[in-house]
Order: structure tokens, then C-alpha cells, then sequence
């Protein structure tokens, strides 16, 4: 997919503040921002697009810079493909450490203040978190949007699943989503009539199938109810054979890799195992496939409806006192990531759309000293938290083959017994014990160092040792808490003097008690393979949690939420069921701060589907 | 009509045999030159030759489409379909040789050739087939299939023979109430076994269609009449891509052809292994591991044209199993590459795409030892 070459001119700063109102100013360039921004340019509005990273991955040649990075990188963590930029800091769990009880860690981007200390990320760089995110695309349950009404737990949404349906296909659509209907129609989920996926299912790898073949027609029983055990295919983001039913028979065209002059790459899920966090083919949907649309309508239009003014940090929203409308934005736009040199600009827009992430977000409106009427901004944050169980499969599985996960067994997302513990899906890693010890690297490291190995006998142990590691990660629920939130202080501010944000964060009990069934349930299944449970949780890790006389170490997943949750009235909820905050009519907080609860689904499909439905309110409000 | 116009179906498909031989020819020495460049450099130019050699792949397959769809019976284990290399290929009034070489200027300089539009100059429009002797080792493609001395000008003008042949063959069984369009679909390669941002591939099933087919094969390679881009698609033509390469800076909208002003890349002509071009397993000394390599390697191709050949007659998801052997091809086509060739200081080794069962390959060296 070609971006014009005109896009990647970086707006210049000057212009942009001087060239009036435009139509609709977006902060961020991630899934949400290049949604709405490709919308509004496609009924022909004016959006300017602000971006705090450097822009320099629109080109073939920045995005495989990235990845160089990442080869080079001595840990592969989500965020080693991306420079260090200050004026754009981005948290990188590699640096976090335990708290003492009461300390507050301000080393990091994002200051811990505890108790628990959480390694989550979002990717502040053009494209946003989806130039790092693993791209499994599960739809949110029917329950899942009522977890108040049916279990007692957590909040009900202002809008129903039906409501949410249709988008949840235009978000399909949108980023390419490859599955099999009839994968998908566990635990009552349905799909209309004839509807296909964009593109088939990718096949379940075959350490899937091995694990499937120990545990199928077998089950478990929890609170009276018994749930039967298989390995079921995620749905995915990422190119695979598009299916010719599709939109009744036309079929699908896949997006590949985006650049400025024509290279047609970007060809189907190779299996690289290195989704996350960069995939090498761009098989892998990212939201500069959506902005290469948005910039597409520029050219058809003959006219720039769409500018990108990359390096740009909003810093300040100002309001008019007279009728609570955003009247504009103070961005401080830097010329050199290594310099906080900056010059601060005034934008202006009829209307403006803050897609920063839950995080970036909320900062932002709580460094403009705007807490909203229910105070509710920031609060309510929300992140899957993981339980890493890990083993060793007696046979052979071919581990380290195929995408990072393509399927799971995800029977336990929903039930009765939600109404006293935490749902979960879990992963089957095909990328091994990676997430939890470092392989492979940390194997090859303990047969050389340890076990003085070369030649043919050490590539006989690295087959070994990794090609037989099965990793289960437990995706457990965590409902909404107003006491688990984003803060700022003056006290800490980055490179460009914006404020930081502060972690406060406490694992619900809800999900503790989930986390422990889950262990319980992993050695389960380890026990059905006849798999080694190497699982081991050390009391010195960050993200120790102790709960009711046993330890786990509970992992950030990622999927950040909640900081301006959607409801049905200004005092219980920052933003409508559009995501247009109930305080300032022209101004919309979306992405996954919105959502009241994030059920057992990776949540960048539902937020997508919501991005549809703001762009369509966004562009009632303007007419 | 000229002399050479295609008068019957079996006619016909002979020449889209050779179309498919023509399309294929070009592979071996693309991916070569593809995969000869050396790690962390050249990275514009590997992404040139990677889309033109996967097209390349969408050309062969298209062409298998429409042979397909005339009835005929598409066959790349015949062993007249693998080229031996250099072959040659017409360029106006000469040929010129296409050989196996390192990503380098003179590489460049054949790849060119053999995407260039080229229109027979006044002095020789209606004058047929140009004749000249090709020797008994050389595969001449784009030559007439009964006739291997006449050749075509142009290939835009080998595949315009066959558009004409289409045309008048259809036309003539309109006459008479049928159509020459009676292949099975089922043997139809659909649009889901092809994906590249370049082109699609899609099902041929009559004259339209067969005559899209070969604008596309045409268009993608030198372009639209004059025009640097396609007309469907706006996509960028092969001959200026490489072109691209040559003169170090990228075409954009509104570019007239030879003056692109988009914005400039980096090559490095030194960029890659030095392999001996047209290298064959009679010159790798026998016992050693580049010649064992060389030899599996050219055998597994053998295997890979017959899978290809079952995708072609009916089985079309079989080229799914195709996908994972181009992978196992470029690790051995590295190692081939990244290894120096015995005996040849400074030389590195290459794959030498001999296939087993090919009429033109293994002979010439025994042959020329005979006459010696």
C-alpha cells in the first residue's frame, strides 16, 4: 500500500498553527486516530494529525530500521525495536524493580506508586501500540458488556454487544482480521447470516495441536458447571488467505507493507515468530495501513484534507470558560529527539479527538486540570493481568515455529462462577518460555556457560531444550477499581516539562482469585500431557503478588483501559456511549479508556468498533 | 496477419507454452541476483527485485491460466520448459544473453533488456519473424515454438502474436457456434494463492479475460503504452523500477520515462557476493559439500517444477505447499552464495538451476569435450 510521498512531508509547524481551524485535530496515530482520521477525510474534512514520535517508520526503509534495532537488541523486549526518544518517553519494562510498601519508583517514564508495580506499555511512535501488539482479535462476549447486571461484578456498559456488532465488522474489515466463522462460535457467540472473516483462519501451529491432543474430551469443573477442554484457533490481524465469500463474494484484498514509493511487500503471516514486537513482513495489520487510506483520499480529493505533523507533543487543552468547549491545544513540537528544543504552537479545530491511549490520555487531560465532572478521568484503569505458567512437553513440539500464539483454550471466559472470580483465556505461546525466562537466549547462555557446550552437541541441546517448551498464559480479568489509577504531579515531568504519569495499581482480589484457580487449572493440564511444570514465581520480582499464603508474579498485559470510562450520565462516566466527553461537546476520548470493563477480550478490535461508531457522531456533530 | 500469426489451437498453446518458459526463465536469474546481496546494504534494491520477481511468479501463473482455459494441459516437467543458462532472448534485430550472475551493473544492464518496450522501427514493420541461428546448447526464448531460428522483435511482440491468435481463434469458432475457452475453471489459479500489493491474479474463462491476462503480463513488465505506469493499478513498471536502480532516484507521479525526480536511493554496487556467473556442477570439483549442495539443490527444483505442474492440472492448493520450499530455496540459494567456490580464488559458488531431465542442460560440456 503506497503512501503518497507528499504525506510524509512533515507538516511544518509554523503552517499548521497559522492555517486556522481545521475540521478535527487527533492526537495520536494509532488504531483510533487513523480510524476516525481516514473516516472524516473519506466525507471530506480537514484533520490534522498530531503525532509525539518521530514519523520516521512511514517509510519502508524507518520500519526496517526498527527491526534492525530489534535484531541487534540484547533483550527483545516489546519496546527494544524503538529508540530512546525523551521528548516521547515510552515505559520499557526491562528498568522496573519491587517496591518497598510505600515507595514510589520515579526512575521509570511511568512513576510507580504501587503497591504493585505493572510492566504494561503502549508505543509512543507513529502507528502507536499497534507497531508492537501480537494482533489476536477475539470479539468481546454478549456478558461481557453487562458483567454488573449478570455476575454483580464490574460495570455494565451503556451499549448492548447488537449495538456494537455491525462495528465489530467494519473493525474486521479494517484491519484484515483472518479466522474461521465456525472457530469462532464458542460460548454462544454468533455472527449474522452469512458473514465470513476477511481472510481464513490461520492453521493451529503444531505444538497447538500436541496440546490439544492431550487435553481434548477431557474437562474441568468449576462452581457446579463443567467446561470441556480444546484447543480453539484466535482470530488474527494479520494476512492469510483471503476468503472469496467474503462481502458476499467479493472477496478481500489484503494490505501489505506501506511506503512511500511502490514495493508491493508485505506479504502473508510467514510464521516469523518475532509478531511481537515487530513483524518483518508487515503481515502483521498496523494502523499506518489505515492512515495510507486516510492519505489515499488527499490525492483523490487534490487537495491536503489529511496532514500529519509528527514530533508534536500535545502538552495543554485550553477551554473556553463561556461553554466548555475545547477552544484549543498547546503542542510543543520538538526538532530533534536527542534536544528537548522545542518550539509551542496553538492548534485549533470544531473538533478535537485525544487517541493517546488510556495512559497518554488521561495525562493529558489531568495535566490540563481537567478531572471531568464525575472526577472520574484516570481512574478505573484497567489491564489484563497475566499468570505465566511454563513446562516441559515429554515429546517434540516444534516450539519456535509460527506465529506467537495461534490458539488457546478459551472455554473459561465465561460462566457462573464469574460472579466470584476472574474470567480467563489462555495463550499457547508458540515463541516458548520466552515471556517468562528468556529464551531462548537464556537456554543458550546456561548450555555454554554452564554446561560448556559446542558443536553439534550444543545445536542438539538448544533443539532440546527449547523445541519442547510449552508456555500457558493466563489472561485474567481485572474489573474496573476508581482506586487503580493515572495521576500526574509537578513534581514529575519528562524531557519537554509535560507531566508524567503515576501508576497507582492494586490487583483486585476478583482476579487473585481467578490467577490462583488458574494455576491450579495449568497444572491440570500439564499433568493431562505429561508435561514438567518448570513454573516458579521469585518473591523478588516486580510483580510479585501474594495471595491467600501463596506468591505469583503477575504480568502487564498491555491492554490498557478504562482512565475515561463511557456511561449514561456525566456523573457517572467521562465520555457517552459515542465517547464525546459529557463536559466538552466538541471534544472525544477514545480508544481503550473508554471501555467499563475489557471481559477476557485483547481489546484493540472492540476499540476499533468503537472508533467507527465516534467517527460517525463526530461527523453529525459537524454538519 | 503476419507470417508468424498463430492459425491453430494446438498452435496456440505451443506459444503459451513458451510464454510460461519465458516467464519462468526470468526467475532464476532475479532471485539470484536477489538474494547475492550482501546483508545490512542494498536494502532499496532488494526490495526492487523482490517485487519483480514475485510479479514474475504472478506472469507464470497467469499464463498457466489461460492455457488452462484454451484446454491445453500446462507442463513445467517437459524437458524443453527449463532454461539453460545464458539463454538468450530477442532484442530487436539481435539477441542477447540472460545469465545467473551477482546483483551488479551488468546484471542490471540484461534485466533492463529483457523488461525494455521496444516497437520495430519503421524499415522493419510487417516483415515477419527476424531470422537467425540460435546454437543447438541455447535456450532461445521468445522464439517461435516449431521455428527456434525466428524470432520475435520484441517480447511485447511474442505476446502480441499470441493476443492475435486469441482474437482470430475465438473469433473463427464463434463462426461456427463454439468457443475456444472450453477449460475446465476448476483449473483456474484464483486470486487467494496470489497476494503482492502488485496486480492480482484472476481467473481466465474467455476472450476478455485472456486478453487482460496478457495486458497485465505486458503492462507490469514495461509498461502502458509509453505510459512508466500500469493502467489499472498505477503501478510502476518493471523496466523503470530497474531503472530506478540505474539512476539512483525513485519516479513519481507526472515522471516522464529515463528522467525520475522522486526522491534519491542508495546502491552499492559492490553490495554483493562476487559468484561466477553461469556457473555449472561440472565446474565444482566433485566430493565437495558446494557440489552436493548444487546438486540438491538443482534436484529439489526438479521436484518443485512437478508440484508446480499438479498445482497447474487441478490441484491449485497445492501451491500452499509450494510457499515453504521457496523458503528452504533461499536458505540453500545463501549458502550457494555465501560460500567460495574451490579452485576459483576470489569466486563464490551459485546455484546453477541444471534440471534434471532438461534437453538443454549437462550436454554442452560433454558436448564441446567431444568435439575438443
Amino acid at each position: 500500500m503506497l503512501f503518497p510521498l507528499e504525506s510524509t512531508l512533515k507538516a511544518d509547524a509554523k503552517t499548521v498553527a497559522a492555517s486556522g481551524e481545521y475540521d478535527i485535530v487527533i492526537v495520536g496515530s494509532g488504531i483510533s486516530g487513523a480510524i476516525i482520521a481516514k473516516q472524516a477525510a473519506e466525507a471530506g474534512k480537514r484533520v490534522l494529525m498530531l503525532e509525539a514520535g518521530t514519523g520516521a517508520n512511514i517509510t519502508l526503509a524507518g520500519y526496517d530500521d526498527l527491526l534492525t534495532t530489534f535484531y541487534s537488541a540484547v533483550s527483545k523486549d516489546n519496546q527494544s525495536p524503538f529508540p530512546l526518544n525523551a521528548n516521547a518517553a515510552m515505559p520499557r519494562s526491562p528498568q522496573l524493580r519491587k517496591l518497598q510498601a510505600g515507595e514510589t519508583d520515579s526512575s521509570t517514564y511511568i512513576v510507580q506508586s504501587g503497591p504493585y508495580v505493572s510492566d504494561t506499555t503502549y508505543t509512543r511512535i507513529f502507528g502507536g501500540t499497534t507497531m508492537h501488539w501480537e494482533a489476536k482479535t477475539p470479539r468481546m462476549l454478549r456478558s461481557d458488556f453487562k458483567t454488573r447486571s449478570i455476575f454483580g461484578q464490574g460495570l455494565d456498559w451503556p451499549l448492548s454487544f447488537e449495538e456494537i456488532e455491525e462495528d465489530y465488522r467494519l473493525a474486521e474489515q479494517e484491519i484484515g482480521v483472518s479466522a474461521n466463522v465456525e472457530d469462532q462460535q464458542y460460548l454462544g457467540q454468533t455472527f449474522p447470516g452469512d458473514y465470513v472473516f476477511p481472510m481464513r483462519g490461520l492453521p493451529l501451529s503444531y505444538l497447538d495441536q500436541q496440546v490439544n491432543k492431550g487435553i481434548e474430551g477431557t474437562s474441568v469443573e468449576l462452581c457446579g458447571k463443567t467446561y470441556p477442554l480444546k484447543v480453539r484457533p484466535y482470530p488474527q490481524g494479520r494476512n492469510s488467505i483471503p476468503n472469496p465469500a467474503y462481502d458476499g463474494g467479493k472477496g478481500y484484498r489484503p494490505i501489505g507493507a506501506v511506503d512511500t514509493h511502490q514495493v508491493e511487500e508485505g506479504g502473508r503471516c510467514q510464521g516469523n515468530t518475532n509478531c511481537v514486537p515487530l513483524c518483518p513482513v508487515q503481515a502483521r495489520y498496523h494502523s499506518g495501513k489505515t492512515l495510507a487510506k486516510a492519505f489515499a483520499v488527499n490525492a483523490k480529493a487534490g487537495e491536503r484534507l489529511v496532514e500529519l505533523l509528527s514530533q508534536a507533543v500535545a502538552s495543554k487543552v485550553n477551554i473556553d470558560p463561556d461553554n466548555g468547549k475545547v477552544r484549543s491545544l498547546e503542542v510543543k513540537v520538538y526538532k530533534d529527539p536527542a534536544s528537548p528544543a522545542h518550539e509551542a504552537i496553538t492548534v485549533r479545530g470544531k473538533v478535537f479527538v485525544f487517541a493517546a491511549g488510556a495512559i497518554e490520555t488521561a495525562r493529558l487531560m489531568l495535566a490540563s486540570g481537567l478531572r471531568s465532572t464525575s472526577g472520574l478521568v484516570g481512574r478505573n484503569l484497567m489491564d489484563h493481568a497475566y499468570l505465566l505458567n511454563w513446562a516441559l512437553m515429554p515429546q517434540i513440539c516444534g516450539t519456535m515455529r509460527g506465529t506467537s500464539s495461534t490458539g488457546g483454550i478459551v472455554d473459561l471466559r465465561d460462566g457462573p462462577f464469574r460472579e466470584r472470580q476472574a474470567a480467563f483465556a489462555i495463550d499457547i505461546h508458540n515463541d516458548g518460555w520466552g515471556w517468562a525466562t528468556g529464551a531462548p537466549t537464556s537456554d543458550l547462555l546456561e548450555l555454554v556457560d554452564d554446561r560448556n557446550l559446542h558443536g553439534a552437541d550444543l545445536r542438539r541441546g538448544v533443539v532440546d531444550r527449547v523445541s519442547r517448551q510449552l508456555l500457558l498464559a493466563f489472561m485474567l480479568e481485572v474489573m474496573p477499581d476508581e482506586s487503580n489509577r493515572i495521576t500526574v504531579d509537578p513534581q514529575y515531568t519528562d524531557a519537554l516539562g509535560n507531566m508524567r504519569p503515576i501508576l497507582s495499581f492494586t490487583v483486585p482480589e476478583y482476579t487473585m482469585k481467578g490467577a490462583a484457580y488458574g494455576r491450579r487449572f495449568a497444572r491440570t493440564v500439564f499433568a493431562r500431557l505429561g508435561a514438567q511444570d518448570h513454573t516458579h514465581y521469585d518473591p523478588g520480582d516486580f510483580g510479585y503478588v501474594a495471595y491467600e499464603g501463596q506468591g505469583y508474579a503477575i504480568r502487564g498485559g498491555n491492554h490498557l483501559a478504562g482512565t475515561h470510562i463511557m456511561g449514561t450520565t456525566r456523573t457517572n462516566s467521562v465520555v457517552d456511549k459515542n465517547q464525546r466527553s459529557w463536559d466538552h461537546e466538541n471534544l472525544y476520548l477514545v480508544g481503550g479508556g473508554s471501555m467499563p470493563t475489557i471481559g477476557t477480550a485483547n481489546v484493540t478490535l472492540t476499540l476499533a468498533a468503537m472508533c467507527f461508531r465516534s467517527s460517525r457522531d463526530i461527523l453529525k456533530y459537524l454538519h | 496477419m503476419y507470417s508468424y500469426s498463430i492459425r491453430t489451437l494446438d498452435e496456440l498453446k505451443e506459444f503459451l507454452h513458451r510464454a510460461m518458459q519465458l516467464e519462468h526463465a526470468t526467475i532464476p536469474p532475479y532471485l539470484t541476483a536477489l538474494y547475492s546481496i550482501k546483508p545490512g546494504v542494498n536494502q532499496d534494491a532488494t526490495q526492487v527485485l523482490r517485487v519483480i520477481v514475485v510479479e514474475e511468479m504472478l506472469h507464470l501463473t497467469i499464463a498457466a491460466n489461460i492455457l488452462n482455459a484454451i484446454g491445453g494441459t500446462p507442463d513445467l516437467t517437459r524437458p524443453d520448459f527449463a532454461a539453460s543458462y545464458p539463454a538468450s532472448l530477442p532484442d530487436g534485430e539481435t539477441d542477447f544473453k540472460v545469465s545467473i550472475q551477482a546483483f551488479s551493473r551488468e546484471a542490471l544492464a540484461t534485466f533492463l533488456k529483457i523488461e525494455r518496450p521496444a516497437q520495430r522501427p519503421k524499415h522493419l514493420a510487417g516483415k515477419g519473424l527476424i531470422q537467425r541461428k540460435t546454437p543447438a546448447n541455447t535456450t532461445a526464448l521468445g522464439s517461435h515454438p516449431r521455428h527456434e531460428d525466428l524470432h520475435f522483435y520484441s517480447i511485447g511482440e511474442f505476446y502480441s502474436a499470441i493476443a492475435e491468435g486469441i482474437e482470430y481463434l475465438e473469433a473463427e469458432a464463434y463462426r461456427q457456434g463454439t468457443t475456444i475457452f472450453t477449460g475446465d475453471r476448476s483449473r483456474q489459479i484464483t486470486p487467494e494463492y496470489y497476494y503482492s500489493g502488485g496486480g492480482t491474479l484472476f481467473p481466465v474463462t474467455d476472450w476478455k479475460s485472456a486478453l487482460e491476462a496478457i495486458a497485465l503480463i505486458i503492462e507490469q513488465g514495461e509498461g502502458d503504452g509509453g505510459d512508466i505506469y500500469d493502467n489499472d493499478e498505477h503501478e510502476l513498471a518493471h523496466y523503470y523500477r530497474f531503472e530506478e536502480l540505474v539512476k539512483g532516484r525513485y519516479y513519481q507521479k507526472g515522471d516522464q520515462p529515463g528522467h525520475p525526480t522522486g526522491p534519491q536511493l542508495q546502491v552499492d554496487w559492490e553490495g554483493a557476493y562476487p559468484i561466477k556467473p553461469n556457473l555449472k556442477v561440472a565446474e565444482i570439483p566433485e566430493g565437495s559439500e558446494l557440489r552436493e549442495a548444487a546438486t540438491a539443490f538443482n534436484a529439489r527444483y526438479g521436484e518443485f517444477l512437478q508440484l508446480l505442474t499438479r498445482a497447474y492440472n487441478g490441484q491449485p492448493s497445492l501451491l500452499l505447499e509450494a510457499v515453504p520450499i521457496m523458503f528452504e530455496f533461499r536458505n540453500t540459494i545463501l549458502e550457494l552464495i555465501r560460500n567460495p567456490l574451490p579452485n576459483h580464488p576470489g569466486m563464490n559458488g551459485s546455484p546453477t538451476y541444471e534440471i534434471p531431465g532438461s534437453t538443454k542442460q549437462a550436454a554442452p560440456t560433454r558436448q564441446s569435450e567431444v568435439i575438443a
